[in-house]
């Protein structure tokens, strides 16, 4: 837990957010720096190597063109100029002499020296002349290749025909007598010669240069086992490298290029710079691994790398340093706000923070502080004075409810009767209204009303109603009367003009006549021994409280034995269930229709559960209201 | 490899090689008494024999004929037909017979050019077409950037001129007074063979070190390429491994009679003393 805390304090988040920042920036750096270095290193490189590869190419064909000219001219001297045997051979041996790149001479010509071969060579810095036995000579590449084609060629490496083995290339000539060939003059450089001179260091040195000869043979590498005895190709199929056949192509077709050889052999993993050789068809090539290449871009790329650590270490420690500082007085206030929290409003907040947004904040909070306190002692007197009305309207709760008839077996004692009443408000107090009581030995009257609204004016308007009947009742006889004065006294007292559905009957308990006045209220039902009910839907005039000279009604019906008066407030029929579908007249007569044998406490009850389940889930609630009456129950009588 | 894991010291033999460079050499050095035992090809043996039985076979070594043509598609060589008028670098010893015989048979008139074993003089395009060893010079060509699909190939290996090329060979009267030492030899030798085919890493391995130490251009590639070529080689009629078969000793007599090589009548079993019953 406090692990993350640590978390999610300020300077963690804000190096976090730093570093992350910074390790996107430094690798698109790294990639980018490594791209453009790399390519600017592999030109500049590719520019060396093509130098390089020029020079040696220039050293070679100069020694080669050379050793040509050398050739040219001595033929030209034998077959132009009458010149002895001997005289020739001294010219041949001088020239020997002279040109340290010529290892030997070889010349063979029908007239001369009896058209045997003769060999000059110098062994120990003594310049021998030798010979050459029998005919075999006839089939080697450097006197056929030059016979069988007629014209001067260089030929491919081979070792020296005599004993000291040495490897030779050759300039091999023909020469031509009227036309046809009759002998060959073959000028040799030793191949160490050629390879001291491509190895030889020069101003700037790069990589490893090589040369291959016209089949792709190796005749110098770094590697001296691939010298004379591998080709590019035979590489290639050695390490099943095509990159390497490419290169062989395109060198052994005289091309001229570079290209990156990809395999694991020796010249793997490097890039190679190739230009031919004018003399012949051999190459030069120059070799660069591609690690020596990257080397300078890895170099530049650690110290990219140490210098980024330390950037971000160092701004790391900086970030560190000033979010500790910037958030002392934060977490001072936080403090604070936690003591003010458990309600200590006289806490201190902390003094002049230098950070303008926590000098603001504290500011604030300081405000919020003082407006919290004020808040907190207008709360407590509104919550006083509150529990105050709350305790008020308890109490008229208590009352109001004392006011409706207690239900009994026998109101009044009068054992023809049964009534059972329920009064279910809304909230703590309601407006609806049951009453009943016996206006003189003969005459009871039931009455039931409904007050618009609810809350404490419905109730002050139902409690008037609840007084004023009882106490006017005995002087009106008839129902219409009676409901007219209440309606005068409640226009003359009702200031929030609150308007009261009534429904008022006076039962003679000797006839069963029943004497009743609908003003505005729901209809009257009345449920007959046999479970048959019937619906007055008769109203006598509007709602009382609203027109003082209110013209009242009243209808008579004679109740038979057994007969059961069901008045209930639109809090029944109006209740809704979780569609929001009100129950409805016809919904209440369908429960009605369900009930067993007229019982007005079982009626009551049912009525009311069945509503209830009804409306079960929904949020909308009214005060419900519901008096039974039975008259001369047959049951009851026995 | 026979020599080097001591099979011919397992029959009792001491062997002493003797470096040649033509075959020439290895019949003169036969003929003169410096070595017993010689390493030709067969029609060069039949010829040795022309007018008497001076040489035996006592192993034959190849199963059918190694010899190829080849040309280059891109210099116009792309069928026999396009041989006509070209030049060919041939053998001028050897097993150059098949080849002539073969043209011949077809009506190719070609220049000959003879030649001993470089195959610089078709690479610098100086011949047209060369003759070269299925196991050998082939892959050579390959190795010197030469692209296979460029390459037109005659096989000799077809009814008539497929004659098995190299055997080992020994005096007649040699034989007739060392036969038990000469079939030890033959037996040794196959043997190394055999081995060879199984343990082609170690037998590469051995040549080339061999090879490095006389100074002679090598390496694996082409090293393994010829090990697998005469895998192909001897086991061509693995019935026959290491023995001169009735029916190629009669094919190779046949073309040197109808080349007025030979007159006379040679047996097979005077020739290959070894297919008598013991």
């Amino acid at each position: 837990m406090q692990n993350r805390d640590e978390d999610r304090t300020l300077a963690y988040q804000l190096i976090s957010f730093v570093f992350v920042a910074m390790l996107l920036v430094f690798f698109a750096s790294i990639l980018v720096t490594r791209m453009l270095y790399r390519q600017i290193i592999l030109n500049s490189q590719l520019d060396n190597m093509r130098h390089l590869a020029h020079e040696r190419v220039y050293l070679l064909d100069g020694i080669m063109s050379n050793v040509e000219a050398l050739a040219q001219g001595s033929l030209n001297l034998y077959l132009g100029a009458s010149i002895s045997d001997q005289d020739f051979m001294d010219h041949l041996q001088h020239i020997h002499s002279d040109n340290p790149s010529i290892h030997s001479i070889c010349f063979i010509d029908e007239g001369f020296h009896a058209g045997q071969p003769v060999v000059m060579t110098a062994q120990d810095n003594q310049f021998q002349k030798v010979q050459i036995e029998g005919k075999d000579y006839q089939f080697t590449d450097w006197y056929q290749i030059p016979t069988i084609s007629g014209r001067a060629q260089w030929i491919e490496p081979c070792f020296e025909s005599d004993a000291t083995n040495t490897l030779m290339i050759s300039h091999s000539m023909p020469i031509f007598r009227q036309e046809s060939i009759t002998g060959v003059l073959r000028f040799d450089i030793q191949l160490s010669y050629l390879q001291d001179v491509i190895n030889r260091n020069t101003s700037f040195q790069v990589g490893n240069s090589f040369l291959i000869s016209s089949t792709g043979t190796f005749i110098t590498y770094k590697d001296p086992a691939l010298v004379m005895n591998q080709t590019l190709f035979s590489l290639a199929q050695e390490y099943n490298d095509p990159d390497l056949s490419n290169l062989g192509y395109a060198m052994v077709n005289g091309e001229m290029g570079h290209l990156y050889v990809n395999g694991r052999s020796s010249l793997g993993q490097s890039w190679v710079y190739y230009h031919p050789l004018r003399s012949n068809r051999w190459s030069v090539g120059i070799a660069i691994p591609q690690r020596e290449l990257m080397a300078s871009v890895n170099i530049i790329l650690l110290i990219q790398t140490i210098a980024s650590v330390l950037i971000f270490l160092i701004v790391s420690i900086i970030i560190y340093a000033r979010a500790v500082n910037v958030s002392k007085p934060l977490r001072t206030l936080a403090r604070a706000a936690d003591i003010i929290g458990e309600g200590t409003f006289d806490t201190p907040l902390p003094q002049s923070p230098k950070s303008f947004e926590i000098s603001h904040l504290t500011q604030s909070f300081s405000a919020m502080q003082k407006s919290l306190k004020d808040y907190i002692t207008n709360l407590k007197i509104t919550t006083d004075e509150k529990n105050k009305i709350h305790g008020d309207v308890i109490y008229a709760s208590e009352i109001q409810t004392n006011l409706i008839p207690k239900n009994s077996e026998n109101p009044f004692g009068i054992k023809d009767l049964r009534a059972y009443g329920i009064l279910e408000p809304a909230g703590d107090i309601g407006g609806d209204l049951y009453d009943y009581f016996m206006m003189d030995q003969d005459h009871f009257c039931f009455v039931i009303a409904d007050v618009l609204g609810k809350g404490i004016v419905a109730a002050m308007a139902m409690t008037m109603v609840s007084t004023l009947l009882p106490s006017i009742a005995p002087y009106h006889k008839d129902s219409s009367e009676l409901l007219k004065k209440l309606n005068q006294f409640l226009c003359s007292n009702n200031v929030e003009s609150n308007f009261v559905t009534v429904l008022l009957g006076i039962l003679n308990i000797q006839t069963g006549e029943l004497q009743y006045s609908n003003c505005g209220h729901m209809p009257l039902i009345i449920r007959s021994i046999e479970l048959k009910h019937t619906r007055y839907p008769e109203t006598h005039s509007t709602a009382l409280g609203v027109f003082e000279d209110l013209d009242i009604g009243s209808s008579t019906i004679t109740l038979n034995r057994g007969d059961e008066i069901i008045l209930y407030t639109d809090g029944i029929t109006e209740a809704q269930n979780v569609n929001e579908e009100f129950l409805g007249i016809s919904g209440l007569e369908a429960i009605i229709e369900t009930l067993p044998m007229p019982n007005p406490e079982n009626t009551a009850r049912s009525i009311l559960q069945a509503v209830h389940d009804y409306a079960r889930g929904s949020t909308h609630k009214d005060d419900i209201t519901l008096l039974v009456l039975d008259y001369k129950h047959p049951g009851f009588n026995t | 490899m026979a020599r080097k894991m001591g099979f011919y010291e397992d029959f009792g033999l001491k062997l002493d090689l003797q470096p040649v460079v033509t075959d020439q050499q290895s019949i003169d050095s036969l003929l003169a008494g410096k070595g017993d035992v010689i390493h030709i090809d067969l029609l060069s043996a039949l010829n040795l024999n022309r007018d008497s039985t001076v040489v035996v076979n006592i192993a034959q070594i190849s199963q059918k004929s190694p010899i190829w043509l080849v040309g280059r598609k891109s210099r116009g060589i792309r069928s026999l037909q396009d041989f006509q008028g070209k030049k060919l670098g041939m053998w001028r010893s050897g097993s150059n017979l098949i080849t002539q015989t073969f043209l011949k048979d077809h009506n190719i008139q070609m220049e000959i050019v003879p030649i001993d074993w470089s195959i610089n003089l078709f690479t610098q395009q100086v011949v047209d077409v060369i003759n070269v060893m299925q196991y050998n010079e082939y892959h050579q060509l390959l190795q010197s950037g030469i692209p296979e699909d460029d390459l037109f190939v005659l096989s000799m290996d077809q009814p008539q001129y497929n004659i098995p090329d190299e055997g080992f060979y020994v005096r007649a009267d040699f034989y007739q007074q060392n036969q038990a030492l000469c079939e030890d030899f033959a037996e040794a030798t196959m043997d190394g063979w055999t081995y060879a085919m199984t343990h082609p890493q170690e037998t590469i391995t051995e040549v080339l070190r061999i090879m490095q130490e006389a100074r002679i251009r090598a390496n694996s590639a082409h090293q393994s390429w010829m090990l697998n070529q005469m895998k192909d080689i001897l086991m061509a009629n693995p019935d026959n491994f290491g023995r001169l078969s009735k029916t190629d000793f009669d094919n190779a007599l046949k073309i040197m009679q109808q080349t007025g090589k030979i007159t006379r009548n040679i047996s097979y079993e005077e020739f290959y003393p070894r297919a008598k019953p013991r």
